[in-house]
């Protein structure tokens, strides 16, 4: 049993190898860093144009902010996208032109803000009470989910396709004669997708954070990570177990990556407010995550009890179905 | 386990049509967060005819909501002569500007109260969010047919009938229109489904909103062959539709809320199927109905030159065989 397990180890790594696992996990790590330097952090979304249409010239010292334009017409033409305010000052009262965003508040504020631009500038700023400015939020946030994405869907992914490679080739038939231990089968697949998503994780934070930013969050990072990878893998495991053929399980892969994970993200993206999220398991997963990315606060012991307990079932699970399978298999 | 994944985008598009217009409405609004019984009256309400207003117990549970990374909240409290703001520096551009004006908004609060405001309605506005998750919906359904091509194109190499068929007495023609019709009836009736289960057309719409669903459906399946051709095994497979998928759904969303409608950036994502589709289904669900018949032409141009393409591709492929 002791020598035997290396071997093991060995006949899965080269496995991982041929079915290009590794390819594919630097793929997604030169494809995501590509769309967080380039894209993600450059998102943002500016404060409503305002446009000024004054042609007695009788406004002055009005903000630099404000746009003038000549004729009434391009006013109405700029201001036509329910974003933009326009400003009309032709008679003597101001007035304020602009279509409706949909939302009455908003609209309210639109047309302060925009009549506000016309007298003095005042020179207040909020206090900021954060760490982050809005590039260092966006690169935690946009790593969180993307790397819970990615360890969600690929240790599901790759497991799966591994162990279904070798029920092709008749090596799960084999092992029921051998006289290997079931749990070295199953823990030498779920080490050696642990360390990978591990090296995953750590490049991939410390490519997108920053040096010192990435070494300061890992520890926590891995420790989530390290969770999500097992649960997953386990998952995988146990789907790849039960399913025929690669086939069915990649439409359930399909299925898991689009629409389990999207009310996550909904959620943990946006202040959005369903109370139901609390009942999905992969949201406090997620919220692990995010907060380790955070360095803020995470979940206390229950949740990682919960993750334990969770872990040990899978196995248990995994155990289970692979020795039916195995029975089955003659 | 296949007809279900096809059903999903339906199942998905029914829920999204129960949720209520309000959830989504929210997000939009901007949002102040207050101490209970800091504010007066008269401030309160202010602050509220500005956006959502949320109050906390006491300042520490207030800083927490502000600081919380999801949320663009702007913190309010009183000062000796009006309010103060303050914000945890990671917001929008747009959020930021809010909170380090809002002060002076209050200050002025009774001249804007007396000027004249024009607001123009829309039609079928405070949609937004929700048209474009059906939109999202309803562009992953035409994607359930360029997997599943993918997919039966994959597993059929793997198991050797893609070698059969070389010597079986059958057409590449034969061949492209079989798998293309597997794929696409599949993605339509999807698409059609979803769409029928959230979408509220009037029927002069119907056609032009039928043309756009199946000359997607088709470029999806057109894609499902392309990835077919190309990947040697299933995980390669699974490589290339996970590019696909992220290139077919998020540059859509991204140039949508981003780009501005007319720039040249905006020309260029035409040339992105899924991008025309997406822009057709808003003006769509938005009932700006002057553009869709450029997305059918754009659309059905796509179709020609992606279909052609695959012809001499697959040809190639033969002679090297």
């Amino acid at each position: 049993m002791r020598r035997s397990f290396p071997s093991i180890l060995i006949k899965d790594f080269k496995l991982m190898l041929s079915s290009r696992f590794l390819f594919l996990a630097l793929g997604s790590l030169i494809l995501y860093s590509c769309y967080i330097n380039f894209i993600y952090i450059k998102l943002d979304q500016d404060i409503y144009p305002v446009y000024l249409y004054d042609p007695m010239k009788t406004q002055i010292g009005v903000s630099s902010e404000v746009i003038r334009v000549d004729t009434l017409e391009d006013l109405q033409a700029q201001c036509a996208d329910g974003h933009s305010v326009g400003i009309d000052v032709s008679s003597n009262e101001p007035e304020v032109i602009m279509v409706t965003s949909g939302i009455t508040s908003t609209d309210y504020f639109r047309a302060a803000y925009a009549l506000s631009l016309l007298s003095p500038e005042s020179s207040y700023t909020a206090e900021l009470i954060g760490q982050n400015d809005k590039e260092m939020k966006n690169r935690r946030e946009i790593t969180s989910e993307f790397l819970f994405f990615e360890l969600a869907a690929v240790g599901f992914l790759g497991l799966a396709s591994i162990l279904f490679k070798e029920k092709q080739m008749g090596v799960i038939r084999v092992h029921g004669i051998l006289p290997v231990n079931k749990s070295a089968f199953i823990i030498s697949k779920l080490c050696l997708f642990l360390l990978s998503d591990l090296v995953f994780t750590g490049l991939l934070t410390v490519i997108n954070l920053g040096v010192s930013a990435g070494l300061n969050v890992l520890p926590a990072v891995l420790i989530q990570a390290g969770i999500l990878s097992l649960i997953m893998a386990l998952v995988g495991f146990f789907c790849a177990v039960q399913l025929p053929d690669f086939k069915q399980f990649s439409l359930l892969y399909l299925v898991l990556a689009i629409f389990i994970t999207t009310p996550v993200f909904i959620v943990g993206q946006t202040s959005i407010d369903w109370n139901w999220i609390n009942f999905h398991p992969m949201y406090h997963l997620f919220m692990g995550m995010k907060n380790a990315y955070f360095a803020t606060s995470s979940a206390g012991g229950s949740y990682y009890l919960a993750c334990g307990l969770a872990i040990v079932l899978l196995f248990l699970l995994v155990h289970w179905a692979l020795t039916g399978e195995m029975a089955k298999e003659g | 386990m296949c007809i279900l994944s096809f059903l999903l985008p339906v199942i998905v598009g029914l829920a999204i049509n129960m949720l209520s217009g309000m959830s989504f409405y929210s997000l939009s609004e901007t949002s102040f967060g207050i101490v209970k019984s800091d504010l007066s009256h008269q401030t309160m309400a202010w602050l509220q005819s500005n956006g959502r207003v949320v109050a906390f117990k006491n300042v520490d549970e207030l800083k927490a909501a502000v600081l919380d990374p999801a949320s663009q909240m702007i913190g309010v409290l009183r000062d000796e002569n009006g309010i103060k703001t303050f914000l945890s520096g990671d917001e929008l551009q747009m959020n930021m500007i809010i909170g380090n004006t809002l002060p002076k908004l209050y200050a002025e609060r009774d001249a804007v109260a007396a000027s004249k405001i024009t607001v123009i309605p829309t039609a079928n506005s405070n949609e937004g969010m929700k048209s474009l998750l059906i939109a999202i919906t309803i562009v992953t359904a035409m994607f359930m047919g360029c997997t599943f091509n993918a997919m039966s194109m994959i597993g059929e190499k793997e198991d050797g009938i893609a070698l059969i068929n070389e010597v079986l007495p059958m057409t590449r023609k034969d061949f492209i229109v079989q798998k293309v019709f597997l794929g696409f009836s599949g993605g339509l009736l999807s698409t059609a489904l979803t769409a029928f289960a959230c979408m509220r057309v009037e029927a002069e719409h119907i056609l032009p909103l039928l043309l756009i669903i199946m000359l997607s459906a088709f470029i999806a399946a057109l894609a499902g062959l392309f990835i077919g051709h190309f990947a040697n095994g299933l995980m390669g497979g699974i490589t290339y539709i996970k590019i696909v998928m992220i290139l077919f759904l998020s540059p859509p969303i991204l140039f949508y809320l981003v780009v501005p409608a007319g720039s040249t950036l905006h020309l260029l994502s035409y040339l992105l199927p899924s991008s025309v589709t997406f822009y057709g289904l808003m003006d769509m669900l938005n009932g700006q109905m002057q553009n869709i018949g450029i997305s059918i032409i754009v659309l059905l141009t796509h179709c020609i030159i992606w279909l052609l393409l695959f012809c001499i591709v697959s040809k190639r492929g033969l002679r090297r065989a």
